[in-house]
C-alpha cells in the first residue's frame, strides 16, 4: 500500500485511515460534519497527493493533448486550467483529468490515482504520430488541495504572495518550487498546490498550525456531490461516454479530430444524469431509482446525506428509453420507495470565482 | 478510544446496549458505536407489533458515509419504539446510553444470559479496534 508524505502527519492527527487506489489515505479527521462545514464556512486542507502528474513537452505539447481528450485545450490562453473527459476510439471514458497549461511548449496533467498506469498507456499508445516528450512524475509530486472561502486569507498569512493569491479562476502559475492552481473539487474558492514532499510537509504543516482544518476523503466525497461534480468510477466509467453524464460541454465537435470523436458525432445516450433531492431518507450508490409505476427506471451513482442542506442528495443514471414524461422519481431503499424532487441545478453553489 | 461504558447495562458484540426490567429489555447503541459511526443522521426503527429474532436485523442506523443494520440482542416482539430519534438521529451522538431505540418483549429469558456485563464488553472494545 502506498503512503503520501504526509502518512506521519494524519497519523498524528488521528485521522481514520483507508485503503484507496493503492493507497493509505486519511477519510476523516474530526468528523464528516465539521470538515464539510469549514469547507464551505472558512477554509479546510486535503491531501490528495495520491493523484499522478504527467508532463508533456514539446512542439505538439497542445495539439497532441488536443487529440488525446474531448474538451478544447488549444484555444484557451496560456495559464488556464481545463477540465475534460479523455475517451476511447468507441467514445467510452478512460478518465476524467485537468490540463494545465503551463508554458508554449510544456503542460501538465493530473489523472485519478486509479486510473494512472490505465492513462499512461492509452496516452503512450498516440505519442508517435507527435512531437512530444512524456514523463510521468506522480511519484515525484505531493498535492494539497486549500479550498473554502477563507483559502487567500489562510494562504497569505503562510507567505503566500500576491502573484498568486491573485490568480483568477482556473488559471495556474509556477513558482521555482510550486505549481499553484486556483481549481478545486469542492464548489468554493481554493487552490491546488503540486510540489515535492518536503515543502509539501511545510506547507501542510504551517496551515495545520494556522487553524485550517485537516479535511479527508468522506468529507471531499460529500462536498463535490453537493456541487454534482463527477467522479470517476460512479457517474462516469469504462462503459459509458461524455454524453451519457451530463458531461455534453466538455465534448467539443468543432475543434478537429480527437480520440473518440467519430462514435461520439452519432451517438445516442443510454442514460441522462439526474440530481434529486430526497424529502426523507438517505440514497446511497447503486439504490434503484423507480418512477411512479413503481417501474426501475435507474441507479443512483452517487448519494449522500447533504451536510450543508440536511437533506439525502443524489446523483443518478436514469435509462433514456425510460424516462419518465412526469418528471416523477422515487429512490428505493430499503424496498421502499422514497419521494424525490429533480433538480436541474447543482444542489448549491459554492464560492468559486 | 476511551469510550463510556456504564455498569448496570448488558451488551451485544454488535455494539448495542440492553436493559433488562422484568420481561421488557430495552435497547440502543452504545457509546464505541456511535463514535465509530460518527455523525448519525438518519435512523429507522421497526413498527410496534413486529417480531424480531436474536441476531436478526431490527432497523438501520446511518451516518453521512455509511448504513449499517441493527441486530436484535434477543427473539421477541417490539412493544415500543423510541420517534423522537428519527426526527434527532444525533441524540444517539449526544446521548448514547440515553437513547433507547426499541423496548422488546422479550419472548426466551434465556437468551439475555448470553449478553456481555460491562467488563467482559469493555476488553471486547479493547480488541475490536
Amino acid at each position: 500500500m502506498n503512503k503520501t508524505s504526509l502518512f506521519e502527519e494524519h497519523t498524528k492527527l488521528n485521522a481514520k485511515m483507508v485503503p484507496f487506489a493503492g493507497w493509505e489515505m486519511p477519510i476523516q479527521y474530526t468528523s464528516v460534519k465539521d470538515e464539510v462545514l469549514a469547507v464551505r464556512k472558512k477554509v479546510g486542507v486535503f491531501d490528495v497527493s495520491h493523484m499522478g502528474e504527467f508532463f508533456v513537452t514539446g512542439p505538439d505539447t497542445y495539439k497532441f493533448i488536443n487529440y488525446l481528450v474531448t474538451n478544447d485545450i488549444e484555444s484557451p490562453e496560456m495559464k488556464k486550467a481545463v477540465y475534460s473527459p479523455m475517451c476511447r476510439n468507441n467514445g467510452t471514458v478512460i478518465d476524467d483529468l485537468i490540463v494545465y497549461k503551463l508554458e508554449e511548449e510544456r503542460a501538465m496533467i493530473c489523472v485519478n490515482a486509479a486510473n494512472i498506469d490505465k492513462d499512461w498507456n492509452a496516452i503512450k499508445e498516440h505519442k508517435d504520430k507527435f512531437n512530444v516528450k512524456l514523463e510521468n512524475k506522480s511519484d515525484s509530486y505531493s498535492l494539497l488541495a486549500v479550498q473554502g472561502p477563507n483559502t487567500v486569507e489562510a494562504l497569505s498569512g503562510i507567505g503566500f504572495s500576491s502573484e498568486i493569491l491573485d490568480l483568477p479562476y482556473y488559471s495556474c502559475l509556477e513558482t521555482e518550487d510550486m505549481i499553484l492552481a486556483r481549481t478545486g473539487y469542492t464548489g468554493e474558492d481554493g487552490f491546488e498546490i503540486f510540489a515535492n514532499h518536503s515543502k509539501t510537509k511545510d506547507i501542510w504543516s504551517k496551515l495545520i498550525e494556522a487553524g485550517v482544518a485537516p479535511c479527508g476523503l468522506a468529507a471531499r466525497d460529500t462536498l463535490r456531490i453537493e456541487v454534482c461534480y463527477p467522479l470517476y468510477g460512479n457517474e462516469i466509467h469504462d462503459e459509458v461516454t461524455p454524453l451519457d453524464a451530463a458531461l455534453k460541454w466538455t465534448v467539443k465537435f468543432k475543434k478537429g479530430d480527437f480520440v473518440g470523436k467519430k462514435v461520439l458525432m452519432d451517438y445516442r445516450p443510454k442514460f441522462r444524469l439526474v440530481k434529486l433531492v430526497l424529502d426523507k431518507g438517505i440514497p446511497r450508490t447503486g439504490y434503484e431509482v423507480v418512477n411512479s409505476n413503481q417501474e426501475v427506471i435507474g441507479t443512483v451513482t452517487s448519494g449522500t446525506m447533504s451536510v450543508t442542506l440536511e437533506k439525502g442528495i443524489a446523483l443518478a443514471h436514469v435509462d433514456v428509453s425510460n424516462f419518465p414524461e412526469d418528471d416523477i422519481f422515487f429512490v428505493r431503499i430499503r424496498n421502499k420507495d422514497y419521494n424525490c424532487t429533480r433538480q436541474t441545478k447543482a444542489f448549491l453553489t459554492g464560492s468559486h470565482k | 478510544m476511551s469510550t463510556n461504558i456504564p455498569a448496570e447495562l448488558k451488551y451485544t458484540s454488535d455494539h448495542e446496549w440492553g436493559k433488562i426490567e422484568d420481561n421488557i429489555l430495552t435497547v440502543g447503541i452504545t457509546d464505541f458505536a456511535q463514535s465509530s459511526l460518527g455523525d448519525i443522521v438518519f435512523v429507522e426503527l421497526p413498527d410496534v407489533g413486529t417480531t424480531v429474532d436474536k441476531g436478526g436485523a431490527f432497523g438501520v442506523v446511518e451516518s453521512i458515509k455509511s448504513v449499517s443494520d441493527l441486530y436484535s440482542p434477543v427473539t421477541g416482539e417490539i412493544i415500543e419504539k423510541n420517534d423522537e430519534l428519527e426526527s434527532s438521529p444525533e441524540l444517539c451522538n449526544s446521548d448514547a446510553y440515553g437513547s433507547w431505540m426499541i423496548k422488546i418483549k422479550i419472548s426466551n429469558p434465556g437468551e439475555l444470559e448470553e449478553l456481555m456485563d460491562s467488563g467482559k464488553y469493555a476488553e471486547f472494545c479493547q480488541t475490536s479496534h
